[in-house]
């Protein structure tokens, strides 16, 4: 009896301190979706963690002073998605060959995929951009997708999945009937990887939508500005005094990923476990 | 017959793979090496003409007290942050698998302690920064509740900034680090502790002797993948202020530097290649120095009890 009041005081404190933890985590982000929807004045009147109605207003605010933020939010969707496809389709191919196939410089590369995962893509961007600017690619979003198709973290983590879902027999058994290799992995392995591959490409598009420093350097065109660049530039002297209409840029910036993560948010924190446990 | 069949289909490994030497060999070996033999030329973008220069770019930031600055930066900032993540999330992840407590609701915790990592790292600079404007509302709770007699210019004070950069690093990836500490300690067997429990050891006892050793290798993936990041730091003390690291450079980073060498008037794209250079040598070093430290702990323990 005495045992169970010490583990339920224990717990109590525990279910408090946890409780607190969530409020941090949470009420910025709420502040943040909350005052887009209301008005400059109340804004600076002060916090409320009640919507106003002043949604349209600031809508017409971020619209209406030369930044397009639906051109933003369309070029943001379209180097998403489509690094997204590349990356996870490449890097589970990638992933196959190194585990279905015996070939000499296997072992160098699978070596050296593991080192790149630890170097950033960062410390090169000045080579990247110098390189690019030669090849006249500058402005262009091929630099912002292609790469993904070799992105060493996203090869890393299917590999490891991989490991768990190949079937060597079945493979064996469409060699048997005929099959070419490529086919093997369209028709049997795809299928077979598919919920994988969709944790992949949650990361992937996460990682790409909230991208800010590599297109940054990029992209110097005001029309091919991505959402990241555009809420950096809402700080600029036009919005200054316009916090509805800021607030509602930076709640269109996270909306989506908000509705993705309440989605998939069991996938997203299982993949991370995935990467960093391995026995 | 058989075996020269199975030679082949090996071959068409090479396939599969080709793609993704192709594009990294464009994308993402021949930039870094070009950032490298930028590293060695005094490149500036308004011209075309440039001269190698050996280790001159490397001497002449050392010697720059606005590099070294904005590395110390980094690097505190860093730090700072690391260690109230690993040891909250080291504390969290205690309680949420332990089964004494039985708590209810912790895939709920999880999710929502992680939430803050998917958010663009720009929007929440400009959601901190907002808040903590003169007249924004962190102010007006603070005179509203009679702890300040007037606003404060948050913003003008350097180890202000500094801790804020430092809390929301900490506020976007202590959740990751409660996962992945979490799956280490799940993944340890159950048999550790009930042989340990056996043998009367409490629960402090079993936390050290099993639990943190087991978790070593967890540990320094957690240590090096945060360190690598860390040192990359950019979007949050880039947008946070004016992009220079105000006030007085307080949270100037390497990479907010780097850039600045980058974005300077004439775009010095030599010396900018050599803080990326720099940066990538420092924390290969150090993320090497921590492999070789925590990798062997048999070995370690074993001399020591020698």
């Amino acid at each position: 009896m005495k045992y169970r009041t010490k583990v339920n005081i224990e717990r109590t404190i525990v279910y408090f301190i946890l409780f607190i933890i969530t409020i941090i985590c949470i009420v910025p982000i709420w502040l943040l979706l909350v005052n887009s929807t209301r008005s400059t004045p109340e804004i600076q009147s002060g916090i409320s963690f009640l919507p106003s109605n002043n949604l349209l207003v600031n809508y017409r605010v971020l619209a209406g002073r030369g930044l397009n933020i639906w051109r933003a939010v369309g070029n943001s969707f379209f180097i998403s998605v489509f690094s997204t496809l590349f990356g996870v389709y490449f890097s589970v191919m990638t992933a196959y060959g190194l585990k279905v196939y015996h070939f000499k410089g296997k072992k160098f590369l699978n070596n050296f995929i593991l080192i790149l995962v630890l170097v950033p893509m960062q410390t090169s961007i000045i080579g990247f951009y110098q390189y690019m600017s030669k090849l006249h690619l500058l402005n262009s979003y091929i630099p912002l997708i292609v790469p993904a198709a070799a992105a060493a973290p996203t090869v890393f983590f299917a590999i490891q999945y991989l490991d768990a879902i190949i079937i060597k027999d079945l493979i064996h058994a469409a060699r048997i009937d005929g099959c070419s290799e490529f086919m093997i992995f369209q028709k049997v392995m795809l299928p077979i990887a598919t919920p994988g591959m969709f944790t992949l490409a949650i990361f992937g598009f996460v990682a790409s939508w909230n991208n800010f420093f590599i297109p940054f350097i990029l992209i110097s065109k005001m029309e091919k500005y991505t959402l990241p660049m555009l809420v950096q530039s809402l700080r600029g002297d036009v919005y200054k005094t316009e916090l509805g209409g800021i607030y509602l840029g930076l709640a269109m910036s996270i909306f989506p990923i908000l509705v993705v993560y309440s989605f998939f948010a069991k996938s997203i924190v299982s993949g991370i476990a995935m990467g960093a446990v391995k026995e | 017959m058989k075996r020269n069949s199975s030679i082949n289909k090996n071959s068409s490994g090479y396939f599969f793979v080709l793609p993704f030497i192709i594009i990294f060999l464009i994308f993402g070996f021949w930039p870094l090496v070009n950032t490298f033999r930028l590293s060695f030329t005094d490149t500036i973008l308004m011209s075309r003409k440039f001269k190698y220069v050996g280790l001159d770019n490397f001497v002449h930031i050392f010697k720059d007290p606005s590099f070294i600055k904005a590395f110390k930066n980094t690097a505190y900032i860093w730090i700072l942050n690391f260690i109230p993540q690993i040891g909250l999330a080291m504390l969290f992840s205690v309680w949420f698998t332990s089964k004494k407590l039985k708590l209810k609701g912790v895939g709920l915790f999880r999710t929502l302690f992680y939430l803050p990592n998917v958010l663009m790292p720009a929007a929440i600079a400009a959601l901190f920064a907002s808040l903590f404007d003169f007249y924004g509302p962190a102010n007006q709770l603070l005179v509203r509740l009679g702890i300040f007699s007037e606003g404060m210019m948050f913003f003008r004070n350097p180890s202000f900034s500094q801790a804020l950069v430092i809390y929301i690093q900490w506020f976007m990836w202590f959740g990751q680090t409660i996962i992945i500490l979490m799956a280490g300690m799940t993944s340890i067997s159950g048999d550790f502790y009930e042989s340990a429990m056996i043998d009367g050891a409490n629960s402090g006892q079993m936390f050290r002797k099993i639990t943190l050793p087991m978790l070593r290798p967890v540990m320094v993936y957690t240590l090096v993948t945060s360190l690598v990041g860390g040192m990359q730091m950019f979007d949050i003390p880039f947008m946070l202020t004016d992009g220079r690291g105000a006030p007085n450079g307080s949270i100037m980073t390497a990479n907010v530097f780097m850039y600045l060498k980058y974005s300077s008037n004439k775009g010095h794209i030599g010396l900018a290649s050599t803080v990326g250079v720099t940066i990538f040598i420092i924390t290969s070093i150090v993320a090497l120095a921590i492999f070789k430290i925590l990798k062997d702990p048999d070995d370690i323990e074993k001399n020591k009890r020698k």
